[in-house]
């Protein structure tokens, strides 16, 4: 600790410990049963082509990059408040990417992190252009991206123009190695996007983000650089949604430019976002699991399965406006991705400090006790 | 040695209402002032131009000599700026640490353990480590105010701007914030204070300046400031305007 600074904390004295109290990351559920919980879901998820059909497991890859696609979504939305509704712009591109470059003979597996990067390093310009707007007209702008990239890339005719191209690569593999494939692909980067946008949202940037959300102004005054904050969030989302595309590209072996630029992927992970619960880790993948298992058993119904999910968002928006896990969480009071920070006593093992009413005049031991008691 | 925070010609209007006329002001490093003046004359408006919130009309603001103008409140903040709203800005959703840390963090440049260790000490320093854990939302008025000098102080200024922090408070807590503060003075944090609690900055501040009508009427020793006919003009008039 820099001797001199203006209340400079005493030094801490043991690992995490600062001057009496302890600050700790956590939910009411212990760390050790959320770390079972995630490792038993990473073990089921890797096991599952091995138990399931064929056909199931393209379902669960589709599954995988609309969960890829909603988080990154709430990251925008949820989070750092940017109401997108042109990440498409992104899905395409990353999309794109896998095509021209297995086109340009790199492996198709080790295309689609760098089309993710494409699409990422696309967003920087991207963001200096519709940062300018705010709110609505913020995500008007988001969508004229998107359809621009998409009149672009399908008047380039050396990439199948407006009717598509075939991705090379894979198409010789047996079905099952090619269904193998696209499973842990896409397996990989579900893990990484959930757990890119929970260590992101742990950070300081994260921080920054929390508070930002609840009083900007206040948040500027205490030094948090807001812009950088969403130019960060709005790259991570366009490489995660780049990822996506490279995904769909992949598992379908084919790349039109009206299909994944398409506003309709928006209106997916807007959808699962808001049903799930916007603003919260849990949310984007409780909502595509619902999205999922309705999809599933309304897929017969025709047109009522529209029925449905439209009254579904509409109740969801009346009576729940947090969402499913939003309305849980409140209840239940438990996160499954905590973000909260605790602070308790270093040689306590449960209560943090707490006060019924007013603050207490004293506090017996804290950290900066020494800090006026100095020489 | 440049003064740490300098206004020149500073200009600022709503409308129809100048809230600085051209307003010079010069601040010495360690220096602790009060700003008192009518309600609606600007002060305020004076701290939203000194931090970032507002833009001048014209004029300058340096900070250690360097001028700040184009400089938003963030940056502002880094240089060494720290100040409390009037109206508290708490994050309603985060603790009352994280409220705190997220200033230790980005305007003190902290990170880490480090950023725990200021964060907690601010807390301390105002007496609000016992509500640590409370989400900001939760707490009543007066919590708000020291929310706002904990943040303020946690990110570790070199002038610290407060926008009546004491009002409200019974007259054991009015003692127990004016300690606060000279004791973060008597460490060489530089103090602009805007209070309609006067017997607060009085033990407090060595100069008082008197804003109204978009400029500075009057400025000297705060006993001085408080007797000279400029004041009392001003205070007796919006008793009568209040009267009438
Ligand atoms: N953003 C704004 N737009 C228009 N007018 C404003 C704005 N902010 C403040 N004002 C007006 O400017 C005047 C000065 O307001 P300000 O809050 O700075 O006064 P103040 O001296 O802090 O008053 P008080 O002692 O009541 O806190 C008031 O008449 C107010 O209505
Ligand atoms: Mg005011």
């Amino acid at each position: 600790m820099p001797a001199g600074t203006l209340a400079a904390p005493p030094a801490p004295t043991a690992p995490a410990a600062t001057g009496g109290w302890l600050v700790r990351r956590g939910s009411r559920l212990p760390a050790w049963l959320l770390a079972v919980l995630a490792l038993g879901c990473l073990a089921v998820l890797a096991a599952l082509p091995a138990l399931v059909s064929q056909a199931d497991t393209q379902l669960l890859v589709n599954f995988f990059v609309l969960l890829v696609m909603s988080v990154m979504w709430n990251l925008l939305a949820g989070y750092a408040g940017m109401v997108s509704i042109g990440q498409q712009a992104f899905i395409g591109l990353g999309a794109y990417g896998v095509l021209v470059l297995a086109m340009n003979g790199v492996p198709t597996i080790a295309s689609i992190p760098l089309a993710a990067l494409v699409a990422a390093v696309i967003s920087l310009p991207v963001s200096l252009v519709v940062f300018r707007l705010r709110g609505g007209y913020f995500a008007i702008a988001t969508w004229v991206v998107s359809d621009t990239a998409m009149l672009v890339i399908s008047s380039v005719s050396a990439i199948g123009g407006g009717t598509g191209h075939a991705v090379p690569g894979l198409a010789s593999l047996s079905p099952r190695a090619f269904g193998r494939v696209t499973y842990y692909a896409a397996f990989v980067v579900v893990v990484l996007a959930v757990g890119g946008a929970y260590a992101l949202l742990r950070s300081r940037l994260g921080l920054v983000l929390a508070a930002v959300r609840d009083d900007e102004i206040g948040a500027r005054s205490a030094g948090a650089r807001v812009l950088r904050a969403r130019r960060v969030v709005f790259v991570v989302a366009a490489l995660g949604c780049g990822a996506a595309g490279a995904l769909l590209a992949v598992s379908q072996l084919q790349v039109q430019a009206t299909a994944v630029f398409s506003v309709q992927w928006s209106a997916e992970m807007i959808f699962v976002t808001l049903i799930g619960g916007i603003g919260t880790m849990e949310g984007p993948i409780l909502g595509t699991i619902v999205f999922y298992l309705l999809q599933q058993n309304l897929a017969n119904e025709g047109a009522w399965y529209l029925i449905i999910f439209g009254t579904l968002a509409v109740a969801i928006a009346i009576w729940a406006p947090k969402g499913i896990w939003g309305t849980l969480e409140r209840r239940l009071g438990l996160s499954l991705f905590p973000l909260t920070h605790r602070v308790g006593p270093v040689a306590g093992t449960s209560r943090p400090p707490r006060s019924p009413g007013r603050p207490t005049p004293h506090v017996e031991r804290g950290p900066g006790a020494g800090a006026r008691s100095g020489p | 040695m440049a003064p740490l925070l300098q206004l020149s010609g500073l200009q600022k209007r709503f409308g129809e209402v100048r809230i600085a006329d051209g307003l010079d002001l010069e601040l010495e490093q360690g220096a602790a002032v009060g700003i008192v003046g009518p309600n609606g004359a600007g002060k305020t408006s004076l701290f939203g131009l000194i931090s970032g919130d507002l833009r001048p009309d014209g004029g300058d603001v340096r900070l250690d000599g360097r001028a700040v103008n184009r400089l938003d409140a963030a940056s502002r903040c880094r240089l060494g700026l720290g100040r409390t709203y009037q109206v508290p800005r708490p994050f309603e959703g985060l603790t009352v640490f994280e409220n705190v840390l997220l200033a230790a963090q980005q305007g003190a440049g902290t990170r880490g353990r480090e950023s725990h260790a200021v964060a907690l000490s601010s807390l301390d320093r105002t007496r609000l480590s016992p509500d640590a854990n409370r989400p900001a939302g939760s707490l009543g008025l007066l919590a708000r105010k020291r929310l706002e000098l904990a943040r303020a102080l946690a990110t570790r200024p070199r002038l610290l701007l407060l926008d009546e922090v004491a009002g409200g408070l019974t007259d054991p807590e009015v003692r127990e914030l004016v300690e606060i503060v000279r004791a973060a003075n008597a460490e060489g944090m530089t103090v602009l204070w805007i209070e309609h609690v006067v017997r607060a900055l009085v033990a407090t501040v060595s100069r008082l300046v008197c804003l109204a009508g978009g400029t500075f009427v009057a400025d000297g020793p705060p006993q001085e400031v408080l007797e000279s006919d400029a004041v009392r003009a001003i205070y007796l008039g919006s008793t009568v305007a209040v009267a009438t």
